[in-house]
């Protein structure tokens, strides 16, 4: 066993000659930041103590239980609602990318003039960067001056008032609508590649026996798609959670809090490390966080791996 | 209904449908492109081309049998008194103007213009003239005031650290003399002016400024923070008094005993007139009357009907309170002037409309001169060079190392190879914060060690990017590797070549296009990546989305550079794009269907 082992390692050393380069920088970049973070996450890591930094006063689980179970530690306050609003923000902008990615996808997959254009139109938002989109969108949310308003109210009169968007609940819709909108061409052109794979002969037989539009869709195209949406979905879920751009630009450009319905997971432990200086909780929150997306990234797996098995 | 006629409504709903989602897709690029060629004001009342925004009133001039109707965009109009007709037209096509009315001219005074002057008779005829204004920050938003006294025109702008009166000749055409308003509460704004008696009022943002013309020299200075705290907006005299108004009152001012006698109105003053004994205050809800001798107070509200942004009536309004920024008279009738572009015709004694008119549509104005504004106000240029650099040869490094570990990854076999790609998968579960604080604290302390700088550096931010997208890098390339059929490399080695060798001439070559899709996408990452500029650099190595939120930051209601430099960050990207969205479009789907 350990002789196969050495004489493959011999045999392709070639290949750890090709991999160093990227070992080297994974090590510095990925692994010791990893760890320094679960370390740092255990220490006193606040404003007065930054100078020591790795010496800072070693207080165990100190750190978690202020995130956790402390009912008067400061870093609480707000936290429960970013969680809360990272829950829906990530739910609904996933799926909502994958549905209306999935729907343009259907739509631009058929035979008309100008199909090349019209995808490539729709591949516009994706290019856009994402602070740009945060900056346009906090205009465009604008009460008086935002032409969301202006055309709700202005000209097709659909509501009598001009509602606040930047304040208020309607602070989790917008920080939606932008990231859909930003990430959905994605989507669509990866659906629209998952598409272009189905044989046409699939479609021709379920013809043949009668099949409704409907019945095609969820017995030929979703399941034949599973590789794609799973990986969207995936990406989806990781990316979302992690996602910081378009809502700190969003509110004051970069200076403003977002407020108890637009603040999510980052923005908050953002605030806590690099304008607080609390890093040791921003680390703490950012370890609980990874752990809790690894698990759901298992559980994705796992239930990825017994539908492709009970498929076969 | 036959098939196929069913066939083709159900596909032209289909394509109607696409083409909604296909604009309301574009709509907001479009919209950011377009806010960033108009004028901030025009974006600040919300004129949309759809529904047209009118500009608001700003002044009402009686002139024998003509009314003039002045409006915030410099557009002039001129109207027969009675009917309320329009007779002429134009527009100086600028943005917060001034205006005055001779025997024969109207002036218009702004920021960028300086002085315009147009014939009363036919406003097609119309003349510049450039004064000697200092360089100024045109981002912000300047006032300017002009005032007529002793056949001489006299200008000043409402700029922080401009304290100069300018006299022109309007017979000469020229400036003739300068005044300092240097004054011990100096640095000033200058906010209106008033020719009183043979000298010069200035409302100052702190207090009013009184000026010997003749000997040039300021002769007195009222500190009056206290009654109007951001300054005397206008000037009006009175009685051989003089009404003062700002945001928060309008009060009676003594210049003979130089302090203020009276509290006439406490409140928002958007115009000021006075005509006898009486004081009008046009105020946001209708105007009040204030009469001096009997010192009583009257409220005027129901002036205006209800308009939407594009001035049309909405239903069966009534009349309604508004704003009244101006006012002029004419016996009992008044002649008011509102928000868009709404005019009245008042009779005070019965309290009753009997005249409305409404000005012109504003002129939209279409212009480069943002994006001109943008750049002397930031060094967009070197935020522009430093995201190229940095993304550039980070996606350089990033494509190199990740080539050759996706590779070695794809054809051999190697010991640690499943452990090894594991981690790398891994990498991306993880949060960018969680490699970015003890990267943070790490540069920090190395450079303490050592003294070498590494945080605010090239060589941080480009190792931190290189280093970042290589995982991501080797994910998308194993993919293009692994379809490069294996029977090529083998038939290189039975030839005797190395396996260095073979990797450089028969695989390198063909993973070209996929290489050249994945670099594109890392360029792209990095040009949208925020946080990590956001901390690892300083003002020389700046990139693009740093630069933007700092400016922005300071620049939060001029919507009009905002969206210009929003324009300017994502033009580049999306000219990369579009040239070679073939190679990306094809690498990232290859990869994402076969992973």
């Amino acid at each position: 066993m350990f002789k196969n082992w050495w004489r493959r390692a011999v045999k392709y050393r070639v290949a750890y000659l090709f991999i160093l380069p990227t070992i080297i920088g994974m090590l510095i970049l990925h692994v010791t930041p990893i760890f320094q973070g679960i370390y740092m996450s255990f220490l006193d890591l606040s404003q007065f103590t930054l100078n020591q930094y790795l010496a800072a006063p070693f207080v165990w689980f100190q750190n978690y239980y202020d995130v956790l179970i402390n009912p008067n530690s400061p870093v609480r306050i707000g936290l429960f609602e970013s969680a809360r609003n990272t829950a829906i923000y990530t739910i609904v902008v996933t799926f909502g990318t994958l549905w209306i990615g999935l729907l343009a996808a259907l739509m631009v997959n058929r035979e008309f003039k100008g199909k090349g254009l019209v995808r490539t139109l729709f591949l516009f938002p994706w290019v856009v960067p994402t602070y740009v989109t945060g900056i346009l969108w906090g205009f465009m949310w604008q009460k008086e001056v935002g032409i969301v308003n202006i055309l709700l109210k202005d000209v097709f009169h659909i509501v009598a008032e001009k509602p606040f968007w930047l304040i208020g609940p309607n602070t989790l819709w917008a920080i939606i609508i932008p990231t859909i909108w930003r990430y959905w061409p994605f989507s669509m052109l990866l659906l629209l590649a998952g598409l272009q794979q189905i044989p046409e002969e699939l479609y021709e037989a379920a013809d043949i026996d009668g099949a409704s539009p409907w019945r095609k869709f969820w017995m030929i195209t979703w399941p034949l798609l599973k590789p794609v949406w799973a990986i969207l979905i995936l990406f989806g879920l990781i990316y979302n959670v992690y996602a910081f751009n378009i809502v700190i630009m969003m509110f004051g450009f970069g200076a403003g809090f977002p407020g108890e319905w637009g603040d999510l997971l980052m923005t908050n432990i953002f605030r806590n490390s690099f304008m607080q200086w609390n890093f040791g909780v921003g680390t703490a929150i950012s370890v609980l966080l990874m752990i809790t997306m690894i698990i759901i990234v298992n559980v994705w797996f796992i239930y990825y791996r017994k539908a492709e098995e009970s498929t076969k | 209904m036959p098939y196929y006629l069913k066939k083709r409504i159900i596909d032209w709903v289909i394509h109607m449908f696409m083409f909604g989602l296909l604009a309301v897709t574009l709509l907001p690029i479009g919209w950011m492109i377009y806010s960033s060629l108009k004028e901030n004001t025009d974006i600040l009342i919300g004129k949309i081309p759809l529904s047209n925004a009118r500009n608001n009133v700003y002044e009402i001039m009686l002139d024998g049998p003509d009314l003039w109707v002045l409006t915030s965009d410099g557009g002039i109009n001129k109207w027969e008194k009675k009917s309320l007709k329009e007779e002429d037209h134009t527009t100086a096509q600028t943005m917060t103007t001034h205006f005055l009315l001779d025997k024969k001219n109207v002036w218009v005074s702004s920021a960028n213009k300086h002085l315009q002057r147009f014939d009363k008779n036919d406003l097609k005829k119309s003349k510049q003239f450039k004064l000697p204004l200092p360089d100024f920050d045109k981002a912000k938003v300047v006032n300017t005031t002009i005032v007529s006294g002793w056949g001489k025109i006299y200008f000043t702008m409402g700029y922080k650290g401009f304290e100069e009166l300018l006299e022109f000749d309007p017979i000469e055409e020229k400036v003739t003399r300068r005044f300092s308003l240097k004054n011990k509460l100096s640095p000033t704004q200058v906010r209106s002016l008033l020719p009183f008696k043979d000298k010069m009022l200035v409302g100052l943002d702190k207090g009013l400024l009184k000026l010997d013309l003749k000997s040039g020299k300021v002769e007195a200075v009222y500190n009056l923070v206290q009654y109007l705290p951001i300054g005397i907006s206008r000037l009006r005299a009175i009685n051989g008094k003089i009404v003062i108004s700002g945001n928060t009152g309008a009060f009676l001012f003594d210049t003979a005993k130089g302090e203020v006698t009276k509290t006439l109105y406490t409140g928002n003053v958007l115009g000021l007139r006075v005509h006898g004994d009486k004081v009008y205050v046009g105020t946001n809800r209708g105007f009040k009357l204030y009469d001096l001798k009997t010192g009583k107070m009257e409220d005027h509200a129901q002036l205006f009907r209800q308009v939407r942004v594009d001035g049309t009536v909405i239903k069966d309004s009534e009349y309604a309170p508004a704003e009244v920024a101006t006012l002029a008279f004419s016996g009992e009738r008044l002649y008011l002037g509102s928000t868009y572009g709404r005019v009245s015709i008042y009779n005070v004694k019965d309290k009753r409309v009997v005249g409305e008119g409404a000005a012109r549509m504003g002129h939209l104005v279409i212009s480069w001169v943002n994006y001109i504004d943008m750049w002397r106000n930031v060094d967009f240029g070197l935020y522009l060079r430093n995201s190229f650099f940095i993304c550039g040869l980070a996606m350089v490094f990033a494509m190199v190392f990740a080539t050759l570990a996706a590779y070695a990854l794809s054809r051999f076999d190697f010991p640690g190879s499943k452990s090894f790609s594991m981690i790398i998968l891994a990498t991306q579960m993880v949060p960018g914060i969680m490699f970015l604080i003890p990267t943070y604290s790490n540069f920090v302390k190395l450079t303490e060690m050592t003294g070498f700088p590494i945080k605010g550096t090239y060589y941080g931010i480009v190792f931190v990017y290189s280093a970042f997208f290589v995982p991501f890098s080797i994910w998308i390339l194993r993919g293009f590797f692994a379809a490069i059929p294996v029977e090529l490399e083998e038939a290189a080695r039975i030839d005797g070549c190395s396996p260095l060798q073979v990797f450089w001439h028969v695989a390198l070559p063909l993973a070209i296009p996929g290489i050249i899709a994945t670099g594109i996408y890392v360029f792209l990452q990095a040009w949208d990546e925020l946080v990590f500029a956001w901390v690892l650099t300083s003002a020389d190595t700046m990139t693009i989305p740093v630069g933007i939120r700092n400016f922005v930051g300071n620049y939060q209601n001029r919507f009009d550079l905002i969206m210009a430099a929003a324009t300017v960050a994502t033009i580049p990207v999306m000219i990369l794009f579009f040239m070679l969205q073939k190679y990306i479009v094809k690498g990232l789907t290859a990869g994402a269907v076969k992973g």
